[in-house]
């Protein structure tokens, strides 16, 4: 026989113990079934920082739905949107241009209706993107490749991309190689900064021979790396890292030449068959609002792609145009043109330039 | 007997999800071309001196690293087992020499981006000491490459020969110096061909490990020197062709096994030859 205290011991532990799981049970039931939810896809580190505070907790505080990220650059981005295609979880993506267009063509992504999301007529016409009639894509921000250099070693500022070859810059200076999202875009534009034709790059590759470059970056942190110690006191670098060292406290200049500068952009994307569909139009439809695209500015130097933003002077100056300009004075290219040249540009890298 | 099969059915199913699918997934993307069966992209792989220049700075860049590896590894880890003789000191030595391993590559990488910059610790050492008037160019060299890979893979090598030496029964050498053999002879003729099997291992392990590398080379090159790793990357990341990145990973995967077997087959033709000559 059991001891009555021993017994009613027991069902206070027992009592304790589905009290702990019912709440246990609450607590997991509670958040989906009282709120729901959208998953957004974007990037990594400061980028994610500012999609988060800038789009998405403006976008809960407004409607009370919870934005659950997904970290990872656009490839990462489009690989799961390609593998989910059937039932995908993912309801908005941001993807950088030049990816945007390989999932449009992969048929992963739904078009923006312009009654779901009222905000685009804001946007900049540039950064409205359609394919067949419809809209694939909409612009978050634009960001650009410009001339970078260490304010303390380099006396006069430069103002032309050919101010790479003078000889007091030999082995000092860095350019985007192909692995960086930049790095055959940056090739293109060369070419038609010299009057190359489009189809021949030829002479461009020869031109780029001659230059005496310390490395060729792969990626925005390796360049950063670069600048930081010095390796680097001259080339091409995003507007979005430089201002950041340049905000840290490191002696780097970020300058437009006169020859304009590359550029593309962040985009947002409906993910087709999209689980929320009309909370993930809600979210497009936030990140398209002048507050949300100042915000981004600020924080990244992104440019806005939502007409009649103001920002503050010095944040102006740190945008991809640089002081007094505009969307207008990007070189935009068209990034179907790119992905169809980017095998042949990056083989002929690999022999000209990637081996010594 | 039929007990052990359940035993078996987890490593088996993590061996086939995990190595034998994605296999079989790029060999079969890289033998389509266009959407059709072609063996069109080994042709462009191996008709191209190109690859074959790229494929020889690989092979030259993990040679050396190995042999590095193993100059430096094989009397680390000889003074780690025989003379250092408090078992606390050792297992520090030991954890120290493992803990790299514990960081990202990435992150020691940058690390040795600084180290061996124009203006950095390395450079302003040599300069220092007046070893060399101006600084020397290690980013973009295969030096360069060698230094940061023989660094990350040189505790595979000491744990391989440490584990070996370890196991050694002293009692061999006591037989040896009794029969009047010098302690050069002994290690010569006792010590080391008893751990060969480990240095051989630890060989293997570096030298295939250093083919593969991506990340350090992709750093420490600075974008002007490629490996064949690079090229397989850039496919997958940049180009988005699976089909000749397939061909191209293949084709390395081919070559260092070939490479690895026929230095097990030489060394054991030469261990044979010794044999038959000892006796």
């Amino acid at each position: 026989m059991t001891h009555p205290r021993a017994a009613n011991r027991n069902a206070t532990r027992f009592a304790a113990l589905s009290a702990v799981l019912a709440a246990g049970v609450s607590f997991f039931a509670l958040p989906a079934a009282a709120q729901s939810e959208i998953r957004v896809a974007w990037y990594g580190g400061n980028w994610g920082d500012a999609f988060r505070t800038c789009v998405a907790e403006p976008f809960t505080k407004a409607t009370g739905v919870r934005v659950v990220p997904e970290i990872g650059t656009s490839t990462v981005t489009l690989a799961k949107l390609q593998q989910q295609k059937d039932a995908p979880t993912l309801d908005v993506a941001y993807m950088d241009g030049g990816i945007s267009e390989l999932a449009q063509a992969a048929g992963v992504l739904d078009a923006i209706d312009p009654a779901g999301v009222p905000n685009l007529s804001k946007a900049q016409p540039e950064a409205v993107y359609k394919a067949d009639g419809s809209i694939f894509a909409v612009g978050s921000g634009y960001y650009s490749l410009g001339l970078t250099y260490n304010t303390k070693e380099v006396k006069t500022p430069p103002t032309s991309w050919n101010d790479l070859w003078k000889p007091e810059f030999e082995e000092a200076v860095t350019i985007p190689s192909p692995a960086n999202s930049s790095g055959v875009p940056f090739v293109m534009f060369l070419n038609r900064m010299w009057g190359n034709p489009p189809g021949d790059l030829s002479k461009t590759f020869a031109k780029l021979k001659t230059l005496k470059t310390a490395l060729y970056f792969d990626s925005s942190g390796a360049a950063s790396n670069a600048y930081q110690s010095g390796e680097a006191l001259i080339g091409a670098h995003f507007n979005v890292g430089a201002w950041d060292l340049a905000d840290k406290g490191l002696p780097i200049g970020f300058t437009v030449p006169k020859e304009g500068v590359w550029a593309t952009d962040a985009r947002l994307h409906l993910v087709k068959n999209a689980p929320h569909k009309a909370d993930a139009q809600r979210f497009i439809d936030t990140a398209l609002t002048p507050q949300a695209s100042a915000c981004l500015a600020e924080k990244l130097y992104l440019g806005p792609a939502v007409q009649g933003v103001s920002v503050s002077p010095e944040v102006e100056r740190k945008l991809p145009w640089g002081v007094g300009g505009s969307v207008k004075n990007l070189q935009l290219f068209n990034w179907a043109d790119i992905n169809r040249d980017r095998a042949a540009i990056t083989d002929a890298w690999n022999r000209e330039l990637a081996r010594q | 007997m039929n007990r052990a099969l359940p035993l078996l059915a987890a490593p088996v199913a993590f061996f086939v999800a995990f190595f034998a699918v994605p296999m079989i997934v790029v060999v079969s993307s890289s033998l389509m071309a266009g959407g059709v069966p072609s063996l069109g992209n080994y042709a462009r792989v191996l008709l191209d001196q190109y690859h074959w220049d790229v494929l020889a700075a690989t092979f030259r860049i993990a040679g050396l690293t190995t042999a590095a590896c193993a100059l430096l590894g094989y009397p680390l880890a000889y003074y780690l087992v025989r003379v250092v003789k408090s078992r606390a000191l050792r297992r520090t030595c030991v954890i120290l020499l493992v803990l790299p391993l514990f960081t990202s590559n990435i992150v020691r990488s940058f690390g040795w981006m600084v180290l061996l910059g124009r203006n950095g610790l390395v450079n302003d050492a040599l300069v220092g000491a007046g070893i060399l008037d101006r600084p020397m160019r290690f980013l973009g060299t295969e030096l360069g490459i060698v230094i940061g890979l023989v660094y990350i893979l040189l505790p595979f090598i000491v744990l391989a020969v440490g584990n070996a030496l370890a196991a050694v029964d002293p009692a061999l050498e006591d037989a040896s110096s009794d029969l009047g053999a010098t302690p050069f002879d002994t290690f010569r003729t006792v010590t080391f061909p008893l751990c060969l099997p480990g240095l051989m291992s630890g060989i293997v392990m570096v030298f295939t490990l250093a083919v593969s590398a991506y990340v350090t080379p992709a750093l420490l090159s600075g974008g002007k020197i490629t490996v064949f790793p690079m090229l397989i990357f850039q496919q997958y990341s940049t180009v988005f062709d699976v089909n000749y990145g397939g061909a191209l990973s293949m084709t390395l995967l081919v070559m260092t096994l070939v490479l690895v077997g026929l230095a097990g087959w030489i060394g054991n033709a030469g261990a044979d030859a010794k044999g038959r000559a000892a006796r």
